[in-house]
């Protein structure tokens, strides 16, 4: 009884660790080219290594646009944008959505029957006949520009001056 | 005139070009101009709706394709969620060019992946979508993809292309045959199936990443959150069901990243540290995650 007890307690506290885990964490991914490790999640932070391109790595955790990673002996930081999450080849990634979610830090709860599904999908919209009832609460839900910048207070979020961005990264000039 | 009849007949007549220029029967298209005034009336619109549709009226177009695209799938019954979507999507919107729109945010109940906008300032994020995001910034992200598109009037483009304007050819006689109130949403049905399973212009799509990113980042945010929101798709296989609405109608996010990357370039290190607000976010979704 006493063993059953413990046992568990084991599984539960096995359970609760596993859901504690970062939303980041056992994610796979690999080099989309030869990509600078550095011991910070800054440019100018000291050079670590290089991986070379299509190196699997596992994702530690996100940190704005630098991902923390682990490679065989290597561990550190290397940009965002420089990896893609999943698997080198793209046969190989099987990942389905509920998959994905499910390994992020929300397992007990996703939806996890395929049948059933309530969608948005192409059928559901050829389905689709008007509904201004819907279409009237979505309304009654506007905010007044004061009350989204009370809620951005809130949040610690500044608004800042920022350019738009061409393809190329050149500041795009607006027409207004 | 009011502005629903002012805009049917606006629409109506950018119907009738349509349909002369496919070739249409000669007597629907006399229909047509009788309605619209003749020529004069009618070449007037089509230069409207070739770019310079007035606000008043971009409003009602997306007001009239918003009620069929609700009638895919109702809002999720959460006040809550509603609000903030409201607020996060709000605050971002006036960081855009277009602060003054009036605009309207909202989660349907739907466990696809998906986000969409219609002209004039309405946005829909699906409850598949809220799932698929780990923070407020991912979220800010999303919906600056989404503002982009309605600030640089990407839905009006697909509205100048031949296929929708024979569309909404059809849909405007069918409409006439009903009731005058309900003649532009009737006129707009097909249309607007036809467009929102087709999708937008595919540079489109990576000038609508790109002023999500600036949005977000004019907001507040850490820049990275649409990125990080397009990174969890990346992962997902090209046939999962959940997204095959999003795959068919966008690039593949692969495609997407490798264009912000080109985009963001080392620019947006400066803001380093911003805010992700995953706390607020988790709070708020909390209830959205255990709908079974």
């Amino acid at each position: 009884m006493i063993e059953r007890m413990r046992r568990l307690c084991w599984l539960v506290f096995s359970v609760t660790v596993l859901l504690a885990l970062p939303a980041w964490a056992q994610e796979t991914g690999f080099t989309l080219r030869e990509t600078d490790v550095k011991a910070k999640p800054f440019l100018d932070a000291g050079l670590l290594t290089k991986l070379p391109e299509k190196t699997v790595v596992t994702v530690l955790q996100r940190q704005g646009g630098w991902m923390q990673i682990k490679s065989d002996e290597t561990q550190g930081w290397v940009r965002m944008l420089s990896l893609r999450l999943g698997n080198p080849d793209p046969k190989k990634n099987d990942t389905s959505f509920l998959t994905a979610i499910t390994r992020s830090s929300r397992p007990s709860t996703s939806p996890t029957v395929t049948t059933g599904v309530r969608g948005f999908s192409e059928e559901d919209l050829k389905a689709a006949k008007p509904n201004p009832e819907e279409l009237a609460k979505m309304e009654s839900f506007a905010i007044p520009p004061a009350g989204a910048a009370q809620f951005a207070a809130a949040g610690k979020l500044v608004a800042r001056q920022v350019d738009f961005v061409k393809a190329d990264g050149k500041p795009e000039k607006v027409k207004k | 005139m009011n502005t629903r009849i002012a805009i049917a007949a606006s629409l109506l007549g950018a119907v009738a070009l349509g349909g002369l220029l496919a070739g249409c029967a000669p007597e629907q298209t006399e229909a047509f101009l009788k309605n619209v005034g003749g020529v004069e009336g009618l070449v007037r619109n089509i230069k409207d709706a070739s770019g310079t549709v007035d606000e008043r009226r971009e409003i009602e177009l997306g007001h009239g394709m918003m009620e069929t695209l609700l009638g895919a799938r109702p809002l999720v019954a959460d006040p809550d969620l509603q609000l903030y979507v409201n607020n996060v999507g709000g605050w971002v919107a006036a960081q855009s060019d277009r602060p003054g729109l009036p605009w309207r945010f909202a989660v349907n109940d739907s466990d696809h992946v998906n986000a969409f906008a219609a002209p004039g300032g309405y946005v829909i994020v699906t409850k598949g979508m809220m799932n698929a995001l780990h923070s407020e910034a991912e979220l800010a992200g999303v919906l600056g993809h989404e503002i982009g598109h309605v600030v640089r009037k990407h839905h009006l483009a697909a509205l100048r292309k031949g296929a929708f304007m024979n569309l909404l050819g059809a849909g405007a006689a069918a409409g006439a045959a009903g009731k005058a109130s309900g003649e532009l949403v009737q006129a707009l049905v097909g249309p607007t199936k036809d467009l929102y399973s087709k999708g937008l212009d595919k540079d489109d799509e990576f000038e609508a990443d790109r002023v999500g990113i600036v949005l977000a980042t004019r907001a507040g945010y850490d820049p990275y959150g649409l990125p990080a929101a397009l990174q969890t798709l990346a992962k997902i296989k090209a046939d999962d069901p959940y997204l095959a609405l999003l795959f068919k109608t966008h690039p593949n996010p692969g495609a997407r990243l490798d264009q912000l990357a080109l985009a963001m370039g080392t620019g947006f290190d400066r803001f380093e540290g911003s805010p992700q607000n995953a706390e607020r976010f988790r709070a708020v979704t909390r209830k959205l995650r255990a709908t079974p």
